[in-house]
């Protein structure tokens, strides 16, 4: 069965100051699979995320969401970005952050109301923090603004995910109950695209996986391509990672 | 009683207040601060050309113009930022004086023509409002002044209440707006252009000086009191109208100068809030970690007692040379741990209490695994765990 293409990037190629950070990237990635984005610091891996969603302006090439632009798929596509890139001081509490998430749908202009008051705290439960609806936000820990971002992405109630390393700084728990809602959106058919950073945990957590260096070294299954020859590749030092079968 | 002219003067130090601390809320959250200092000088050439065309310090146009001038800083100090030559404070810096001294040549230049001069321009003259009138067909309706800081505020009151939203998620998270598709771009410039046209429109009457003092002063306030973005709007324009109103009536008893007055005023309250905040303030802060010392001792020694089983450590007598603290520190770790039930005296041997135990046995998880909802239910005993 030939699956449906999620996000297909052809011929992209992004620069900061003239210095290329991605190099005539095409990538294709079908509907349904949890994948990780892997490549060392600086290999462009959020810079692709960000160019897919329209906040960097690409020098040459094209992104397309299920076929269109992405000003026209904007809807479907919900993204959670690395927590460093606010600021957690910022006067709200946990219910508003992830009430943002509902904005999209609101567009220009129209304030939320109740029904999306509701969405949010229904996301909030899913991710076990309802009971810190009110907290304001830098009293949080790292794990649990972590999961208020994955709450704002939820109530965006996208069909593709892109998370940049939502894993970074936060605990064992936390982890374990992000993975488990990634698998969840997986298997309701959601495309859940993630930058990632820590390879042994690379065959458990996801089915797919792109090697990025600044050029893309190789995409597809996991079971298919991630070994130690595309690893080598990637870092460009002798990698070897035992893959447990 | 007051005067027709003394009502007006604070009529339109409290409005010019209001309409300067909306957009500062925004400039303080979006770490801007400095570029208020640089509009509100740059803007000087502006007004200069503005006042050769229209020759009239009220009229919209000059408004407009001036406003340009204003933005044209922005662009200029983000274009050399965007080089990567210097930082964004060097290139506030290298710009608005710049502006600002073509504006001050021009009027040298013309200083015979032109009815401006340089200490108007930074501390504006308050005191003169009442006098230039806006007569409609030949009714008197108000101070021009008035007149021109209403329909900005208004203006900036209707794009708050309808951009709210944008406003918010693009200050806290411009990506997650981007990608939302409200762009952060024409956000920033629609924050720059009133904070441009709110700062020509104050300037006649409040200057340069405390333009900027009115836009930052009462946002820096309104932060260390609040964790809410729409009360922390509603505080800083409750500074800004108090300090407008208790700084004209300082300068009125000490007869100085009104703007110099209302921004003592605007210091003075941000000292206050700064010491004696209930939990940012400095006072606060230095209970807290007072606090947060004394909890580290009690549990140093709670974990001295569930350590040590032999008596003579735990004699009362012997305690302070075991644990190597002073006495008046012992004294209200005793004191504390005997308040909260978790120690008990056996004939001068200390033990922990069974709440003592369970204690001291959560607090080592919570230091191993460093897991916050273990803790949950005895944040509300300790500042310890507050983080």
């Amino acid at each position: 069965m030939k699956k449906n293409i999620a996000v297909q990037v052809d011929d992209l190629t992004v620069a900061y100051n003239y210095k290329p950070v991605l190099w005539d990237i095409d990538l294709e990635i079908p509907e349904g699979v949890l994948m990780a984005i892997v490549g060392p610091n600086g290999a462009g891996k959020s810079t692709l995320i960000k160019s897919i969603l329209g906040i960097l302006k690409p020098i040459a090439g094209s992104v397309s969401i299920f076929g269109k632009s992405y000003e026209k798929q904007r809807h479907l596509v919900a993204y959670v970005p690395q927590k460093g890139s606010v600021d957690w001081d910022f006067p709200t509490t946990a219910l508003d952050v992830v009430t943002m998430g509902t904005y999209g749908s609101l567009g220009w202009i129209k304030r939320p109301g109740q029904k999306e008051k509701k969405e949010s705290l229904e996301a909030l439960e899913k991710v076990g923090m309802l009971a810190f609806k009110n907290r304001q936000i830098s009293q949080l820990s790292g794990g649990q603004q972590q999961r208020i971002f994955l709450a704002r992405a939820l109530v965006q109630n996208a069909s593709i995910y892109f998370m940049d390393e939502p894993f970074q700084g936060v605990d064992a728990t936390t982890e374990i109950a992000i993975i488990n809602i990634l698998k969840e959106l997986r298997k309701a058919g959601k495309t859940v695209v993630v930058v990632h950073h820590d390879l042994q945990t690379v065959p458990e957590y996801f089915d797919w996986v792109t090697f990025l260096n600044v050029k893309k070294i190789a995409t597809g299954p996991v079971k298919d391509i991630f070994n130690d020859d595309n690893l080598t590749k990637t870092y460009g030092i002798n990698y070897k990672v035992s893959i447990q079968e | 009683m007051m005067s027709n002219a003394q009502i007006e003067i604070q009529l339109i130090a409290s409005l010019v207040a209001i309409a300067c601390a909306i957009p500062g809320t925004f400039l303080v959250l979006r770490k801007m601060a400095m570029i208020s200092d640089a509009i509100s000088h740059s803007i000087l050439p502006g007004i200069v050309v503005g006042f050769f065309i229209t020759q009239d310090l009220n009229s919209p146009l000059l408004i407009l113009l001036a406003a340009l001038t204003g933005i044209i800083t922005v662009v200029l100090v983000e274009y050399i930022q965007k080089t990567g030559l210097v930082k964004e404070d060097t290139a506030i810096g290298l710009v608005f004086p710049i502006l600002f001294s073509i504006g001050v040549i021009m009027i040298a230049k013309n200083a015979n023509d032109v009815h401006l001069d340089i200490d108007a321009v930074l501390l504006g003259e308050l005191a003169f409002t009442p006098f230039d009138r806006f007569i409609v067909s030949g009714v008197d309706v108000g101070p021009k002044s008035l007149w021109v800081i209403g329909v900005i505020l208004l203006i900036t009151i209707a794009l708050l209440v309808a951009f709210f939203k944008e406003l918010k998620v693009s200050t806290f998270d411009a990506g997650l707006a981007a990608s939302l598709g409200f762009s952060p771009a024409v956000i920033h410039y629609g924050l720059m252009t009133v904070s441009s046209i709110t700062t020509v429109g104050a300037f006649d009457a409040v200057g340069a000086i405390l333009v900027v003092a009115l836009m930052i002063s009462p946002a820096a306030t309104a932060y260390l009191l609040t964790n809410n973005l729409k009360r922390m709007l509603v505080l800083a324009i409750c500074f800004g109208v108090f300090s407008a109103i208790s700084g004209y009536w300082l300068a009125h008893f000490l007869d100085a100068s009104i703007a110099g007055s209302i921004t003592t005023m605007l210091g003075l309250l941000f000292l206050a809030v700064y010491l004696f905040a209930p939990s940012k303030g400095v006072i606060a802060v230095i209970y807290r970690e007072k606090q947060q010392r004394t909890e580290v001792s009690l549990l140093t020694f709670l974990l001295h007692l569930k350590n040590h089983t032999e008596e003579r450590e735990r004699h009362v007598n012997h305690l302070n040379e075991h644990i190597n603290w002073q006495k008046v520190r012992s004294k209200t770790v005793l004191d504390l741990a005997l308040k909260n039930n978790m120690i008990q005296f056996e004939k001068n041997i200390v033990s922990l209490t069974e709440k003592g135990d369970a204690f001291t046995s959560k607090a080592i998880d919570y230091i191993i695994t460093n897991e916050d909802a273990q803790i949950e239910d005895m944040k509300d005993d300790f500042f310890l765990f507050r983080g």
